[in-house]
């Protein structure tokens, strides 16, 4: 099974939300968890990069890639960039893999690679 | 509402402190206790970030009320992330404006140099969010980047007008006994000479190691008190004339337009409609310059300058002593350091010395207000106070 991250859209107004909140910020009529889950796409363009030299204890590397995307449906991620030399507006396409390893856990999350 | 002064400031060094958190929140209030001439008080607020996490010291304001020997008054921790000193006063003037208490001391402490420096840095990026942020290995220094290479992108920002927001705060804070870096610095050495790699190097690019704040211990503290106190007591009357207050998104990527700094801007107009005073007439400010890019888009954004012309600005000189407004006169974050929890109160403590005029050789000339802004997060929770001279 393909690996997905999900954005929620407001069953009552149609509104994407990324990430997860609990009131739609839209309507404001949401009650709790009144969302459908929707993947979200894969492919966007980069907003703004940056690599970073000063990574907290979890990471391993000397330096990581970290960029904003907007995806196809205008919806916005942040997310690890696997792309040698990034440059404004470029097309990128994400994949869903391990981000984050510590002793006792995993995190999944998008990596974006050149589109 | 009843009116507040501040009638009395104390602070640490800002540096590496070898002594109890509970101790670093309690000898700034000592001396504040002693500056505004008092020996109690009504209740006591303690602005405290990473206490629990950093240094095993969970109800810090218990610890600290007992070491000043104040009990049995009411006091707790007040933590809003690095915004929490300036809520802390924000609290205290509740206190007081309601009529609940007559006098209350606002102090303030933190101690990150307890655990590493990448400890540090992965306690201050759990500001971020969790799930959204976080696990990618996001911290308060990319998340500054990132913003940065937008808004040099968009208006024209360079590196150059970074390291001279740095070069001015060190200077400033060679003026500052209590500044944690000490250290003349220059153009040419951090970024012009062959050695600018190796001197400055990058943190999260574009942001060099110059561009971001020291890690620091240290702690501040001011004692807010009603009309009818202040004006016992033998101190230049400085009024809490303006408060503010505003969030914005948890994510960064959220906001509609990612180079604005909304929650900057509501707090501030906030802070000023409250105080009836315009930005214009502001005579020294402290803005929160984490990074050098903050104290160039605060400055725009609390409405000292137009958006997008606060580097012209700086170019001209107009935030330096002497200038039309000058801006961290104490060093800012930049150079008198940045212990997260005390920074807030910290700012309030340098503008309290400037309108008294008790600011030694960074005075600025016949200051009457001034204005500090304290930045949590990343610009999701901003909390903006306007301080007068009155008399």
């Amino acid at each position: 099974m393909a690996l997905e991250i999900y954005a929620y859209r407001c069953k009552k107004c149609g509104q994407l939300h990324y990430p997860f909140r609990m009131v739609c910020k839209k309507c404001g009529k949401n009650e709790v968890f009144e969302f459908d889950t929707v993947p979200l796409p894969k492919n966007g363009k980069l907003l703004t990069f940056t690599t970073v030299h000063n990574l907290p204890p979890d990471f391993n590397v000397a330096k990581l890639g970290l960029g904003m995307v907007e995806l196809e449906n205008g919806l916005r991620i942040t997310g690890q960039l696997k792309i040698p030399h990034p440059t404004f507006g470029m097309a990128v396409t994400g994949k869903v893999e391990i981000v984050r390893e510590a002793e006792y856990s995993k995190n999944y999350g998008m990596v974006f690679y050149p589109g | 509402m009843r009116e507040v002064y501040v009638v009395g400031a104390g602070i640490t060094s800002f540096t590496r402190l070898e002594y109890p958190l509970s101790e670093i929140a309690a000898y700034p209030a000592m001396l504040a206790l002693k500056d505004a001439g008092l020996s109690k008080v009504d209740h006591v607020y303690v602005a405290n970030m990473g206490g629990t996490r950093l240094n095993h010291q969970s109800g810090l304001a218990s610890a600290v009320v007992d070491t000043l020997s104040l009990t049995p008054v009411g006091a707790e921790v007040i933590e809003n992330g690095p915004a929490s000193g300036a809520s802390a006063i924000k609290t205290g003037f509740l206190a007081v404006a309601s009529g609940l208490h007559d006098v209350v001391l606002v102090t303030s402490a933190e101690r990150l140099r307890e655990v590493n420096n990448l400890e540090a840095t992965d306690f201050v990026a759990t500001l971020s969010h969790p799930l959204a942020e976080y696990i990618y290995g996001v911290t308060l220094p990319s998340l500054a980047a990132m913003f940065t290479r937008l808004y040099m992108q968009k208006y024209g920002v360079t590196e150059r007008h970074l390291a001279m927001v740095a070069v001015k705060n060190h200077d400033n804070a060679l003026l500052n006994f209590f500044a944690h870096l000490h250290e003349k610095i220059t153009l040419e050495g951090i970024l012009d000479s062959p050695e600018a790699m190796t001197n400055n190097p990058y943190v999260a690019e574009p942001l060099r190691f110059f561009d971001c704040c020291p890690v620091s211990d240290g702690g501040a503290c001011v004692i807010l008190a009603s009309a009818e106190v202040a004006k016992k007591l033998k101190k230049p009357l400085v009024r809490l004339a303006g408060v503010g207050q505003a969030t914005d998104s948890h994510c960064v990527h959220e906001r509609a337009e990612p180079t604005d700094l909304l929650a900057v801007r509501g707090a501030a107009a906030q802070a000023f409609k409250m105080a009836g005073v315009a930005p214009g007439d502001v005579n020294v400010a402290e803005l929160h310059d984490a990074f050098t890019i903050l104290e160039i888009v605060q400055s725009e954004e609390v409405g000292f300058f137009k958006k997008g012309q606060g580097h012209l600005a700086l170019e001209k000189g107009e935030t330096r002593i002497g200038g039309k407004i000058p801006i961290n006169t104490a060093g800012g974050l930049k150079a008198r350091g940045h212990p997260t929890g005390a920074t807030g109160v910290a700012q309030a403590h340098e503008i309290v010395l400037q309108l008294r005029g008790e600011a030694g050789k960074r005075q600025v000339k016949d200051a009457r207000i001034g204005f500090t802004c304290n930045f949590g997060g990343f610009g999701n929770n901003v909390v903006c106070l306007v301080f007068k001279r009155e008399d």
